[in-house]
């Protein structure tokens, strides 16, 4: 099992690197096709819209093409993370949660999960060019590590806990790498947006509609954390530096949900809050190796 | 206008219920000026982001365990702990407060703010959620069809009575209420979904006040003990005004091959006035409750079972002496025990486990007897198992090893606001956030041509998903309009 999970695992990385590979030549090529539609306009080979858009539209069908496959290899990708995932978990018999490598996985898959989900909704391929290195990274991250599995210590037996706990961390993790590709691709435009790159209005709606749907989920991990800690540490919060990390992430994106609806604070600045909630996220994730605390869980000492 | 556009004409602000107009319950000008800073989204969020900052410091920097502050000598020795890590940084991170975040003034001010800022915005939006809720503004005037974020005008040869039931019908199927109003020569339809669900807002909002609730009232009256040691065979006092008594039956610690811990476990029996009340073995993840009062398994070590006699043979104390700490260079533990009619303090020091201690052998212990207040020792003496040694007039035997298991007890009557809280928050922001509540207007209106128009508007700020969901209304309503004509 142990075997299988690692084949998927690789192939999982791979697939994720193929996958990363072709969008950034489909995004290339679209930019090349822009850049020569515009020539050819300016040119004067054509009135506005005419041949120009007609020169987009036939050279953008290769890209097209390739972006088409950087979708399918993305799914399996996310398709072999998966499996990888469930062979670990019969392997070792609890959740695939339980010290830095099953995190690292888990996360990767969160991140290609909500990723994947978004692309779906929205069709915007130029986030996965943000969230495909996050997730690649996360994979990388766990070839570095011991994947053995240790037994269970007893503060981690509660399998139900140890499960819900970190399945649905993974979750909030994911979207807010969605919310943070697109609040980056946001940053990085001037006022009004600029080609290829998508409208400012959508990216914006990009990452609302992720953080929507992570913020609740980050405050159920919190919620579960402290169920768990009431549990197993007799108190339901201790300042622990990965709980205090946690609220602090929490705070943030509870600040840019309110900061959308304040004047001055939305577009620019929100944006900024949400590349400061991914790092307050990855903070958090990475925290417990260098600050110790109750959450030693990494099986890196 | 564009449809993911939420900054339409109707400004930021504005609803069209104006919702969101300020409205005054105080008398005068500066409770006036103070209500209006506490209801400001911008002062919550400044407040959410100092607090934020806080929790950042709290979350990188080593805190001082709480309650250590109150302890000079203690807490002059954590500070000590911290040198090799942040050097001379110490006096000044001590100084400003940022050992100790969490027990501050600021991160206490800051919570009163954040508190007084979330009562008095839930009061604030009640009204208007409710008016929402309940009575809205069910008709609009052409203007606002003009410049709606999103508005479509169908046009039909069905009558306008017949126009009207296809509205609603088509409203209806995509589950959302409607309620039509004749005005003259218009029908106005008002339609909504999910009208409840913006409620969410406020209970999460409310749910965090409950929160902070518990932790007050935890703190005010719970009572809890992170260091409740019991030697394994005796029977010890819970305190804390609990009534109870503690036995511990067993304990046992177990490990995996590799040396990690697999388990801890301890047989439990609880008393009150002598009497059996509660018993259970815990675990790590399987606490004790009895009556409020919680026990986890929270740690173990050696004790010594002593006894202490006076010079007529009765005996003065029976009891383990749990090992509690170690001695700096790890190589011993230390326990104590009070003997309170002869003002005596004892300690009892053995060798560490797995250590070979020179001058205490293995089957001993060292009994240092202290005067109550005193500097320095009045006696130490190294005593073997199960031969009694004479100090001053008493007489001191070392029974026999024995383990202790060391628990937390906590009885925190504010536990239930907390989870009653955080049920609120997840709940809440699920239901607002999952259950977008929508509204659209409808004006019918019949034409001198005997043609029927139906303008559709709606606003949809913050609802980003709103717009291929309208899109696809105006479909469904064109495509029934068209059937009813035929």
């Amino acid at each position: 099992m142990f075997k299988m999970s690692e084949y998927s695992f690789v192939a999982g990385l791979l697939a994720v690197a193929l996958a990363l590979v072709c969008y950034g030549i489909a995004f290339a090529s679209v930019r090349v096709a822009r850049r020569r539609s515009v020539l050819a306009v300016a040119g004067g080979l054509g009135a506005e819209g005419g041949p120009g858009g007609a020169t987009v539209t036939v050279v953008s069908r290769g890209p097209g093409g390739i972006a088409t496959y950087g979708t399918l290899i993305a799914w399996l990708a996310l398709a072999f993370v998966t499996v990888s995932l469930m062979f670990r978990t019969i392997a070792v018999g609890h959740g695939p949660f339980a010290n830095m490598y099953e995190f690292s996985v888990a996360f990767a898959w969160g991140v290609l999960a909500m990723y994947l989900y978004f692309e779906h909704r929205y069709g915007q391929r130029v986030l996965g060019l943000i969230a495909l290195p996050v997730a690649l990274g996360l994979l990388f991250y766990a070839t570095t590590i011991p994947s053995t599995s240790e037994p269970l210590v007893p503060a981690l037996q509660n399998n139900l806990l140890l499960t819900t706990h970190v399945a649905v961390a993974i979750v909030a993790y994911g979207t807010f790498s969605v919310a943070f590709a697109a609040a980056l691709l946001y940053i990085v435009q001037p006022e009004g947006g600029r080609r290829p790159l998508p409208r400012p209005e959508v990216l914006d709606e990009i990452s609302y509609r992720a953080v929507v749907i992570g913020f609740p989920f980050l405050t159920l991990v919190i919620v579960l954390g402290a169920v768990w800690a009431q549990v197993a540490w007799g108190s339901y919060w201790s300042w622990d530096p990965k709980e205090t990390a946690s609220l602090f992430t929490w705070l943030l994106y509870g600040a840019y949900l309110h900061a959308r609806v304040v004047r001055g604070w939305r577009g620019k600045r929100a944006a900024w809050l949400l590349v400061a909630g991914f790092g307050a996220t990855l903070f958090t994730y990475f925290g417990n190796l260098f600050f110790g605390g109750l959450h030693s869980y990494s099986g890196l000492d | 206008m564009s449809q993911l556009s939420r900054t339409g004409p109707l400004g930021p602000g504005a609803d069209v219920d104006g919702v969101e107009v300020a409205f005054s319950v105080w008398p005068s000008d500066a409770l006036d000026r103070l209500w209006r800073i506490f209801t400001s989204m911008r002062t919550a969020l400044v407040l959410m982001l100092t607090l934020a900052t806080l929790a950042l410091i709290g979350a990188v920097l080593i805190q001082a365990p709480a309650g250590l502050q109150s302890d000079a000598q203690a807490y002059a020795a954590w500070l000590d702990a911290l040198r090799p890590k942040y050097g001379g940084w110490v006096p000044i991170f001590d100084r400003i407060g940022l050992l100790s975040v969490f027990q501050s003034i600021w991160f206490k001010a800051i919570l009163v703010g954040l508190t007084t800022s979330i009562l008095a915005c839930s009061v604030n939006r009640f009204r208007g959620l409710w008016k929402t809720a309940v009575h809205p503004r069910t008709r609009m005037a052409g203007t606002f069809y003009d410049r709606a974020p999103h508005s479509y005008t169908l046009e039909t040869d069905v009558d306008h009575t017949t126009a009207v039931q296809v509205a609603r019908g088509v409203l209806g199927a995509s589950r959302f209420r409607t309620v039509a109003e004749a005005d003259g020569d218009i029908v106005h339809v008002y339609a909504d979904r999910f009208r409840w669900a913006p409620f969410g807002t406020l209970l999460a909002h409310v749910s965090l006040v409950s929160i902070l609730v518990g932790a007050l009232v935890g703190s005010a009256f719970g009572f809890r003990n992170n260091e409740l040691a019991v030697t394994v065979g005796t029977t010890v006092d819970v305190g804390g005004g609990t009534g109870l008594a503690l036995l511990a039956r067993s304990f046992s610690d177990s490990y995996y091959t590799n040396g990690a811990p697999s388990d801890y476990a301890s047989d439990l029996v609880l008393y009150r006035d002598g009497v059996e009340v509660a018993s259970k073995t815990i675990r790590v993840n399987e606490p004790l409750e009895y009556d409020g009062v919680t026990f986890y398994q929270s740690f173990f070590g050696p004790a010594a079972l002593m006894q202490v006699s006076d010079a007529e043979g009765a005996v003065v104390y029976e009891q383990g002496v749990p090992l509690l700490w170690a001695s700096d260079d790890e190589k011993r533990r230390i326990g104590q025990f009070a003997l309170v009619d002869a003002g005596l303090t004892v300690f009892v020091v053995g060798p560490a486990s797995g250590r070979v201690d020179p001058t205490i052998k293995a089957g001993q212990m060292q009994v240092e007897v202290y005067q109550r207040g005193a500097e320095r020792p009045s006696a130490i003496e190294i005593i073997s198992q199960g031969e009694p040694a004479t100090i001053g007039d008493l007489s001191f035997t070392f029974q026999r090893e024995q383990q202790f298991t060391g628990m937390i007890v906590a009885r925190d009557p504010g536990v239930i606001f907390v989870w009653f809280g955080s049920f609120l928050l997840v709940g809440g922001l699920f239901l607002v956030f999952m259950f977008p509540n929508r509204r659209i207007w409808a004006a019918v209106r019949e034409r001198p041509d005997g043609r029927s128009e139906v303008r559709l508007g709606a606003t949809a700020r913050h609802d980003a998903t709103f717009g291929p969901d309208f899109q696809k209304l105006v479909n469904d309503m064109r495509l029934a309009l068209g059937q009813a004509a035929n």
